[in-house]
């Protein structure tokens, strides 16, 4: 049976590799080491598996067909594409994905009712392509991506997030063939994109957020609304869903925030988070 | 509370931001084929952040395909 041996939570924005020089130097190296202490740490645990909780940019899944839920399938992902990592200053590449368990969850996530959605495409713009660059610097290690609707309302409701990220635990947990599993959730915290508003940061929400998850208290979170995230965290905090069902994979445990950084010239209040029993 | 949506301005703009192209304005010919209102057609050809918004262009998309409109 497998075992969850590391979870991690990160932001994601294509600045953050992009335009590096942009950002305040000590901001930005304290971020950078967030990251590099998560991909040390995520190293150490030996994962053979990489399942993310990520959301699409509207890249993959246009208005014309928008799951709320999607299992990836592909053999590999575009992480970044040779289009998306212009922008994004990460050398295009290919994750290799494990379709073996990913069609074991979507079948037993459909005999369960967690009616998922699958793709056998997907090019990844930051959600995989930025906090990957980091964690997993060789790219040797499949990823099972699970794409959370978090940018085209309306949005599932977070407790359902929460729902399915303990679905997702359980079945991982049972599974037989892969042992060493590990957990990456990117997204959020607060940031306003392509609003008129944009370019705002909440760093009193980010940091109730982050302090919810170092005491493992995740109910208040799962009652935020869609309106609330929208005026306290902005669209880009809806990217929060995706936390939220990593956490409901790892029932109690407390997560360890290793930066924040409200960088303003990225537009997102940017955080690492180590999570552990 | 749902906000308000304009299929016709995402399909555009989905279809530039899936050529990774971003413009300070879409052309004639980015929109020949679509069905838009004129104040849609206007703001699209005119590059009006604020206006697309609040017509119901998704803001992933309004940042992806007209960066170079935004001071940030």
């Amino acid at each position: 049976m497998a075992e969850i041996i590391a979870a991690a939570l990160t932001s994601h924005a294509p600045l953050i590799t992009g335009k590096p020089d942009i950002a305040r130097p000590e901001q930005r190296e304290r971020l950078y080491a967030g990251f590099h202490e998560l991909g040390r740490r995520l190293a150490a645990a030996r994962p053979e598996l990489i399942v993310m909780f990520v959301n699409d940019h509207l890249q993959n899944f246009p208005y014309s067909n928008l799951p709320a839920f999607c299992i990836g399938l592909a053999d590999d992902y575009d992480a970044p594409s040779a289009g998306g990592g212009k922008f994004m200053r990460i050398p295009p590449r290919k994750l290799r994905g494990d379709r073996d368990v990913a069609m074991a969850l979507l079948e037993a996530g459909l005999d369960a009712g967690f009616d998922f959605a699958y793709s056998y495409e997907i090019e990844s713009w930051d959600e995989l392509s930025v906090p990957l660059h980091f964690l997993t610097p060789n790219g040797d290690v499949p990823i099972v991506p699970i794409y959370t609707n978090c940018a085209a309302p309306p949005l599932p409701r977070l407790r359902r997030c929460h729902e399915m990220g303990a679905f997702v635990g359980a079945f991982l947990r049972g599974h037989a063939r892969v042992r060493r599993v590990a957990l990456v959730a990117s997204g959020g915290i607060s940031h306003w994109v392509g609003t008129p508003e944009t370019g705002r940061i909440n760093p009193e929400w980010d940091q109730r957020v982050l302090d919810h998850i170092a005491r493992a208290d995740i109910e208040p979170l799962l009652t935020l609304t869609h309106a609330e995230i929208e005026r306290e965290g902005g669209n880009g905090g809806q990217e929060i869903r995706n936390w939220v069902a990593l956490l409901g994979a790892v029932p109690g445990w407390k997560g360890e925030p290793l930066a924040y950084e409200p960088v303003a010239e990225w537009i997102t209040g940017c955080a690492t988070v180590w999570v552990h029993p | 509370m749902t906000p308000a949506v304009s299929y016709p301005l995402n399909k555009v703009l989905t279809a530039v931001a899936r050529q990774h192209a971003m413009k300070p304005a879409l052309t004639d010919e980015d929109l020949a084929g679509h069905t838009l209102s004129d104040a849609e057609r206007a703001a699209l050809k005119t590059g009006d952040i604020d206006a697309l918004y609040r017509l119901g262009a998704n803001p992933y998309l309004i940042r992806r395909v007209f960066r170079a409109r935004f001071t940030i």
